[in-house]
């Protein structure tokens, strides 16, 4: 700001200095011509700095001129409205200026020609001539006289010359007469003033050598104060000879009149003399001047309408940039305020636009800011949100989709987004949770909650607590579907929730079951064996027969009973797990090894990874899990003549966890169908003389290590059940912490 | 009509261009000829320096037409005096212009010499003829221009002559305009000499 203020005072201080010099130059010369006294030294001076002035504005002008060409065909924001003013400034000032200089020019010529009209010149030349008729007239009317005088002086003796001198300067009315002897000794005279101090002249030596000659003088002396004096001489002739040199010489005055009017004519002719030798000179110095006057005024004035228009224009050209800048979205765009005039205003009321532009950017950067801060805060939690969140549209299109989402329906719906739900997928647990969804909101329902059970037959069955809330539309949207509105769903896999009480309430059943049952058999077993021991060997025949048979099953029963009380307890018991380190494929072969002993008529192979080395986990309880998983594969073909079980072990990592995975499979009839989604629930069981807990163990361990099992039938005939267990405690602990963040994650 | 202006203004500008150039070209004019100090020296009587000179001035037909026609002619006759010195340059002690002009008396057909030092009055004389009036103003005797007693006996002093002729008398406003047209103006050569203590 400041220094744009002294800018502009060291120009304004510049025009007025430029302005100041030239005008000041104009006018000294103005004054030279006028009073050419005291100027006269410094009218060179002034004429060259003039002419220098000249210079210097026409460089300035060129330039100025090319700059504004230039910025003309580079089509420079203002140049054109800069043009036009120039011209339409430059014409106005041009045009009268050229005008009044021709006019100028003109009447200088006319007026100057006129000082030196034929008729003047002969005027003077006429009335030089009647002067000169006039003095002529007189000169020789006094040399007359003269002459008289001289004759006179001839025939009287010279003692009386004196007297006749003075007699003759008193009747002639001459100045001075004086009587010259042959040496140029005076012999008489006579004047006006007292004698001591009119001495009498010398004769010149042009009335000298005319005297010698004998010829009578006569001339019409000029003297400086404007008077005349005609003087005039006469030889003195002695009849009859030669004058003996003696001659007389008379001043007479001019009159007053006569003198004065004379001096005039002079003067007058003089001076048109002068002045006719000037004539061309005179008119080129007039022309000069006047060219030099009008340069300084034209070039100035150009100057200063490019000056003006430049001023005029740059807050315009300001005003252009920062529109653009504005334009591109530039807002911290502010102008120089240019003056306090109506254009410093428009500027004025520029930098308010852009500053309120820009506050309302902020203002507008900082809610969508915010916004993008609570969407990114919303979409973590929804990422981090255990409850599946899908949005979709009134047209059933989905719009959006949590993780959660995704794992709890199993499909990967952020790739489906834009979608209909009905053709996202052909998975047939979605496919169901698609239809329910569509036919509730088909039949109006907007607002509902229930509980879904996808698919219970099939494996990884799920049971979804689903609530549905209608989303508001948004007017101000772009697109018609958010501005319709649509719904959100939310939803939560209570699988795991379901099977946890379910599990719970096994364990209670079977404790309860263990406890009740347990206790009366074995008073019921001593007794049959008393009742045995005693009444046996008293019995004969048919009654002995009868008691053993009956003894030999009531105790073989309650065998069995506490078999299947044991196995119960021990799905009840409570988790006391003892983790040691050990090589899990030499416990594998192992217990294929006992296995293969017992069972002859099937064949158990064991395909080994030897990337397994030592497992951390509870090493009874994995054999459990070995033994549960090959009796059941032994059971499932024992009645096949080529029946096959194969226990494969494979080392597998998740991330940074570690598991080892034991797949046990047989060539059988496989999981039944209606059994495969509750394999590992108790009680469920596909064998005519199975407890129905085998598999329901298995999982139990499986879990209490930190593992999954998985079972399912295999392509090509046979059921395959895959157990995977953390190889490490870190690995479990490990697991363990994942599952906790997504606890959603699929179980077996 | 139109060719003719523009020929002025050509004129016109090509004058500008000779004035900005510094050096008018010297034009031929009725000064042409002789000019020069033929003789000087001055002389000391009662303790003042008194100069004779003699002085050619240029005399022909353009002079006289010249003369006749109105015009008129100043003589300055430019005296110098200084004290020589020999490591640096000489101090002027005293200067003094003798200056004079000649006109023609159209009504009295006499040539009239004024002086134009007002101290003098405006003394004139009149010549019936150029030749006698050039004669006179060439003809310098006791002009006194000098005390003796500024003058230091133990000095070197030099006294410069130096004759000028020019046309003047112009009304002064044209004079001061014309000081770049063909006024005439010729000066002799500087004519010096030691003067005698």
């Amino acid at each position: 700001m400041v220094p744009a203020t002294l800018r502009r005072l060291g120009t304004l201080g510049l025009i007025a200095l430029w302005v100041l010099v030239s005008g000041g130059l104009l006018l000294l010369l103005a004054l030279s011509v006028q009073n050419s006294v005291q100027y006269s030294k410094l009218q060179a001076w002034i004429l060259l700095v003039n002419a220098i002035a000249v210079v210097t504005v026409s460089v300035l002008l060129a330039r100025k001129i090319i700059e504004l060409v230039r910025a003309f065909r580079a089509q420079v924001p203002g140049s054109r409205l800069t043009a036009r003013t120039v011209a339409i400034f430059g014409s106005l000032v041009i045009a009268p200026l050229i005008i009044v200089y021709l006019f100028s020019l003109e009447f200088l010529n006319r007026g100057i020609d006129s000082w030196f009209k034929v008729e003047i010149k002969q005027g003077l030349t006429d009335a030089l001539d009647l002067s000169k008729a006039a003095m002529d007239m007189r000169t020789q009317e006094y040399l007359r006289s003269t002459q008289i005088f001289a004759s006179k002086l001839s025939d009287m003796p010279v003692s009386e010359w004196p007297r006749a001198t003075d007699q003759q300067r008193a009747e002639a009315g001459a100045l001075e007469v004086v009587v010259y002897g042959a040496l140029g000794q005076v012999l008489a005279s006579s004047s006006t003033g007292p004698t001591s101090t009119n001495l009498p002249r010398y004769a010149t030596p042009e009335i000298s050598r005319a005297m010698a000659r004998g010829i009578p003088y006569s001339s019409l002396e000029p003297l400086s104060e404007g008077d005349y004096l005609i003087n005039t001489a006469a030889p003195i002739a002695t009849m009859p000879g030669p004058s003996e040199g003696r001659f007389v010489v008379a001043l007479y005055p001019v009159p007053p009149q006569l003198a004065r009017l004379s001096e005039a004519v002079q003067r007058s002719y003089s001076q048109h003399g002068e002045l006719s030798a000037q004539r061309e000179p005179v008119k080129n110095s007039f022309r000069l001047t006047l060219t030099l006057v009008l340069l300084l005024a034209m070039l100035t004035a150009i100057y200063g309408a490019i000056y003006s228009a430049e001023k005029l224009t740059r807050p315009v050209q300001d005003l252009i940039a920062g529109t653009r800048a504005v334009g591109k979205g530039d807002f911290g765009t502010r102008l120089p305020l240019p003056s306090r005039d109506e254009m410093g205003f428009l500027v004025h009321s520029f930098n308010d636009m852009t500053k309120r532009l820009r506050r309302a950017r902020e203002e507008t950067t900082r809610s969508q800011q915010a916004v993008e801060r609570e969407r990114e805060r919303l979409s973590i939690i929804l990422a981090r949100l255990t409850t599946g969140v899908i949005a979709i549209g009134r047209d059933l299109v989905l719009r959006s989709a949590n993780h959660a989402a995704s794992s709890i329906l199993g499909v990967d719906l952020e790739q489906g987004i834009g979608q209909p739900l009905a053709a996202l997928t052909s998975d047939p647990r979605f496919a169901r949770f698609a239809s329910e969804v569509s036919e509730r909101l088909a039949r109006g329902e907007e607002e509902w909650r229930e509980q879904m059970d996808l698919k219970p037959e099939m494996a990884g069955a799920r049971v979804l607590v689903c609530a549905c809330t209608p989303l508001p539309g948004d007017e101000h949207a772009d697109n018609d579907a958010e501005r319709q509105g649509g719904y959100v769903i939310v939803f939560d896999d209570i699988s795991a929730l379901l099977q946890a009480q379910r599990d719970a309430a096994w364990g209670e059943v079977a404790r309860r079951l263990a406890h009740e049952i347990k206790n009366p058999l074995t008073p019921i077993q001593l007794s049959a064996e008393r009742m045995r021991r005693r009444y046996l060997q008293q019995m004969q025949g048919e009654d002995a027969q009868v008691l053993d048979r009956a003894t030999y099953t009531i105790v073989q029963q309650v065998e069995a009973m506490k078999a299947m009380v044991n196995a119960f307890s021990e799905y009840a018991r409570a988790p006391d797990m003892k983790v040691t380190k050990f090589p899990l494929n030499a416990l594998v072969t192992e217990v294929a090894d006992l296995h293969r002993v017992q069972e002859s008529g099937v064949r158990i192979e064991v395909d080994l990874d030897a990337h397994i080395e030592q497992v951390e986990a509870d090493r009874g309880r994995v054999r459990q899990i070995l033994n549960n998983l090959i009796v059941n594969g032994v059971e499932a073909v024992e009645t096949s003549a080529s029946g096959r079980v194969l226990v494969a072990t494979k080392l597998e990592t998740a991330g940074a966890a570690a598991y080892a995975t034991i797949t046990v499979s047989d060539n059988g009839p496989g999981f039944p169908r209606e059994v495969l989604g509750r394999a590992f629930d108790p009680y469920v069981t596909s064998k005519p003389k199975g407890t129905g807990l085998g598999l329901a163990i298995v999982k139990k361990i499986v879990e209490e290590h930190g593992g999954r099992v998985e079972a399912d039938n295999r392509p090509e005939g046979g059921a395959r059940v895959r157990v995977s267990l953390p190889v490490t405690d870190g690995s479990r602990q490990l697991v363990a912490r994942e599952r906790r963040a997504e606890p959603r994650k699929e179980r077996a | 009509m139109y060719p003719c202006r523009a020929h002025r203004l050509v004129s016109l500008l090509l004058a500008l261009c000779a004035m900005l150039g510094g050096a008018p070209a010297a034009r031929a004019d009725a000064l042409d000829g002789l000019l020069e100090v033929k003789s000087a020296y001055a002389q000391p009587e009662q303790g003042v320096y008194q100069l004779f000179a003699r002085v050619a001035y240029p005399v022909n037909d353009d002079i006289r037409a010249a003369l006749k026609d109105g015009l008129t002619l100043t003589f300055d006759l430019d005296v110098v005096v200084s004290r020589e010195r020999r490591f640096w340059m000489d101090e002027t002690i005293a200067e003094y212009t003798l200056k004079r002009e000649l006109s023609y008396h159209a009504v009295s057909d006499r040539y009239v010499i004024r002086d134009l030092d007002p101290r003098n009055g405006g003394d004139q004389h009149t010549f019936p003829t150029v030749e006698e009036a050039l004669d006179a103003l060439g003809t310098v005797e006791s002009w006194p221009f000098l005390l003796k007693a500024q003058l230091n006996p133990n000095r070197q002093y030099r006294v410069s002559l130096r004759a000028g002729v020019r046309r003047g008398r112009l009304p002064d406003t044209l004079r001061v305009l014309l000081f770049w047209t063909d006024d005439w103006h010729r000066e002799s050569e500087w004519f010096s000499w030691s003067l005698p203590l």
